[in-house]
């Protein structure tokens, strides 16, 4: 199956490049008030106004300066449709079904369910990540909105 | 896959199609049930059902939904019978019939989602089997016409006819003779019917074979029997033909004449053409007139620095003053093709009333004085649950028991009023009215262990609170769906409207609703606030302000609840202030040049702002992504920087405040 990679804080990540619509530059985003804090904005593509989720914020890493290489990926989800804010995003990969393994019990604690599996391919290793839990607005614990007072 | 792009694409086609044919069937259905309880016949809508029925079964056994081919056969069977008794059509036959309209609507939902469709209710095919043909009633009406015509004309027909005559019309026959040179001049039997049907009803349009030397040179004669206030005259000369081509018929009533029947289902005289168009196609068109709006803008803003830097743009400045008016006129073509009527969106209104009524055991009648007035589809889909549960309300709440209401001297037959109307510009007010007991407020009051509301706005606010219910134990009906909150969130927050109610005890109730007509474009005023541009509809406003910061009154306690709120001198009354970027979050409170001044249910309240960067017409995109929707944010636009603009809507906003949220939860 095809995938789609994209790195975060260094890590290689996958989502199948059936659930992918379309990829782009990063170029910042509209604030929204209010809005969770892993919510970078909104951002309009092809005439459509679509929430960008900074995965390096769901995944509770630290905030850097954006480079060049920072990539938005939009997904669609039914009559959703979300962008996933990312570090870089280059590569399509193919990888066979049966290449993926359930995360060790420890990478799965920490991954706070936005691992559902992992592949290994020649030397490296992708993680597939839950779209789904990605894109939710269940908050996780202890997570703050922009605008609220602390 | 392209045989099940087909598919898909057809199932649509026969999702939209059935839900017309379904809407047609309902309105005949209700049309019957009025006749049906001034104990008259009803031959046509026995008819109309009968067709609608027959093509929905058509449809569906072409993508092979036979459920709904079972359900829809056996209630073709049931109709015909009472086709043939000349549309007499008993009551328990027509509740089976509208339990065979819901089945069969469920199952066209089984097949909107895509979902298997379940089998047809055995116990409703076995009760449509069963229904007989209708005991009473006399034979059919006599006519005097040539034996021939008499022939083809059924008992339904007569029975309409005489209906007819009763009601103060007449009969009348036309013969239409087509020839070549009639064809030549666009005279032909399609052309003929519009005609008449602008002046009269058709009954039956009757083909004869007639000698060519009697001046048919097809050898042909349609003879068009019709019911009319027309003189013979007058329907002679809409179709170019001699008077002696019209002929009244003479109709002898039966042993049991009909009575006469106040409102034949009115149906919309005159040629109309029409299209079927798919909303998609026109919101692609409002797309593009979007972008033309869009990219106006920065055509203006390109002129503006020409200008600037001394050129001489004049005569530009008239081409584009020219395209903008175009502009609008485009607009306004491309959203009144998205209106649709009033009286369509609340066209299942009538049908849903008659259950209620009849499950909770209520005489109610529904009046709906809708006239033409029109909605954006968009807006009316959206209202229609709030008006529904209104309608539950005042069904299930309002209305009082026949004997209660005789008891306080009323009607046992309590009403239920719809009305709806423009007020001003692009505005609609809804008001769905009833004559029962009124709200009761210290009930209320006990029940939300709040004071007695003194204000109507009071009321609304206790009344919306989530989960109050006025009723003991929640009624079958309106104990489940939504509940006044939800109304409320509706139209205030989804629709940017307003509610307001009135009552009074035993007098009645009446909620009004007023919502904009169309939601998408809407002249804004554009401003900076810590860096960010937003936009706020420029109808909300009230006015806009210079501020002296060193004015603006500080209380004691200036921070509550993390936002801080000041006092603003305006027209002599001291109003609450917040910094926008304080309670948006973006930056601590400042000293803001310019307010925004407007009025949150009636009390004003000032939004300081860095300041304002112009006026103009922006196209609002609602955001529904549950990561993004915010009470205050209406949506986004695009105000030619191809990014997205956010357009506030600070009296809802206002409504989130602390310091003015005076009453309530």
């Amino acid at each position: 199956m095809l995938h789609v990679m994209f790195q975060v804080g260094g890590a290689e990540y996958v989502l199948p490049a059936s659930d992918v619509l379309q990829m782009e530059t990063f170029s910042g985003a509209t604030l929204v008030p209010g809005a969770p804090a892993h919510v970078a904005g909104l951002v309009q593509l092809r005439g459509q106004v679509i929430p960008v989720v900074d995965v390096r914020a769901r995944f509770g890493l630290p905030p850097v300066e954006r480079s060049l290489d920072a990539r938005i990926i939009v997904v669609g989800r039914g009559e959703r449709r979300v962008a996933l804010l990312v570090d870089r995003a280059r590569e399509v990969v193919q990888l066979r079904p049966e290449a993926f393994r359930d995360p060790p019990d420890l990478v799965a604690e920490r991954a706070a369910g936005f691992v559902r599996s992992i592949a290994q391919s020649d030397a490296r290793v992708f993680m597939l990540v839950d779209v789904e839990k990605i894109i939710g607005h269940d908050p996780l614990p202890a997570e703050a909105h922009h605008g609220e007072k602390t | 896959m392209t045989d099940s792009l087909h598919r898909e694409e057809f199932l649509a086609g026969f999702v939209a199609e059935a839900h017309e044919h379904l809407a047609a069937a309902r309105r005949a259905a209700l049309a019957a049930d009025e006749a049906i309880a001034r104990g008259q016949p009803v031959p046509r809508p026995t008819r109309e059902l009968f067709r609608a029925l027959h093509t929905i079964k058509g449809l569906s056994g072409m993508i092979g939904v036979e459920p709904i081919v079972d359900l829809a056969h056996e209630m073709e069977t049931v109709l015909r019978t009472a086709d043939r008794a000349g549309g007499r059509l008993r009551r328990e036959a027509l509740d089976t019939l509208l339990q065979g309209l819901e089945a069969i609507e469920d199952r066209v939902g089984h097949v909107a989602r895509r979902a298997p469709v379940p089998a047809a209710p055995r116990a409703l095919l076995d009760a449509l089997a069963q229904l007989e043909a209708p005991a009473q009633g006399g034979s059919a009406p006599a006519l005097d016409v040539p034996p021939d015509l008499a022939t083809k004309l059924g008992p339904a027909e007569r029975e309409q006819l005489a209906s007819g005559v009763a009601e103060g019309r007449r009969a009348l026959r036309l013969d239409f003779t087509p020839s070549a040179e009639r064809a030549a001049r666009g005279l032909d039997i399609s052309a003929v019917r519009t005609r008449v049907e602008a002046i009269a009803e058709i009954v039956k349009v009757v083909p004869r074979s007639m000698p060519r030397e009697e001046g048919a040179p097809a050898g042909l004669v349609f003879t068009l029997v019709v019911l009319t206030s027309a003189t013979s005259q007058e329907l002679a000369e809409v179709v170019e033909a001699p008077l002696g081509a019209v002929q009244e018929i003479q109709v002898v009533a039966a042993a049991e004449p009909a009575r006469p029947a106040e409102d034949p289902a009115p149906q919309r005289a005159g040629p109309h053409a029409f299209v079927r168009v798919e909303v998609a196609r026109l919101d692609e068109a409002l797309e593009h007139v979007s972008a033309l709006l869009v990219s106006r803008a920065r055509l203006a803003r390109a002129l503006d620095a020409l200008a600037a830097a001394g050129v001489d743009v004049r005569s530009l400045r008239l081409g584009l003053q020219d395209h903008g008016r175009e502009l609008r006129q485009l607009r306004t073509a491309v959203m009144r093709a998205r209106l649709v009527r009033v009286a369509e969106v609340l066209e299942r209104a009538p049908l849903l009333v008659r259950g209620l009524a009849q499950s909770g055991r209520k005489q109610v009648r529904l009046a709906m004085e809708v006239g033409e007035a029109e909605v954006d589809k968009a807006v009316g889909e959206r209202l229609f649950p709030a008006l529904v549960h209104l309608l539950r309300n005042a069904v299930d709440h309002a209305i009082e028991p026949p004997d209660e209401r005789r008891a306080a001297g009323k009607p046992e037959e309590g009403t239920i009023r719809i009305t709806a109307a423009h007020r001003g510009e692009g505005e609609l007010e809804l008001a769905i009215s009833d004559d029962g007991r009124g709200i009761d407020l210290a009930a209320v009051a006990r029940k939300a262990s709040a004071p007695v509301p003194s204000t109507a706005r009071e009321l609304l606010d206790l009344i919306s609170r989530p989960g109050l219910s006025t009723m003991s134990a929640p009624s079958r009906t309106s104990g489940r769906g939504i509940g006044m909150d939800v109304v409320r969130r509706i139209v205030e927050s989804e629709l940017g409207g307003t509610l307001d109610l009135s009552t009074s005890p035993r007098q009645g109730t009446t909620f009004t609703l007023r919502v904009p007509v169309s939601l998408t474009i809407v002249d804004g005023l554009t401003f900076a606030c810590a860096g960010e541009t937003y936009v706020v509809p420029t109808a909300t406003v009230d006015e806009l302000v210079d501020v002296d910061p060193e004015r603006l009154i500080a209380g004691p306690a200036p921070r509550r609840e993390g936002v801080s709120v000041r006092m603003l001198r305006w027209r002599g009354e001291a109003v609450p202030f917040f910094d926008l970027r304080d309670v948006l979050g973006l930056a601590p409170p400042g000293s803001p040049r310019k307010g925004i001044v407007l009025k949150r249910d009636g009390a004003a309240v000032g939004f300081g702002v860095d300041r304002m960067l112009g006026r103009q017409e922006v196209v609002i995109r609602s955001l529904h992504d549950p990561l993004v929707e915010r009470a205050g944010i209406a949506g986004a636009t695009d105000l030619g920087d191809g990014k997205p603009t956010l357009v506030l809507d600070l009296v809802a906003l206002a409504r989130t405040l602390p310091s003015t949220a005076q009453e309530g939860a």
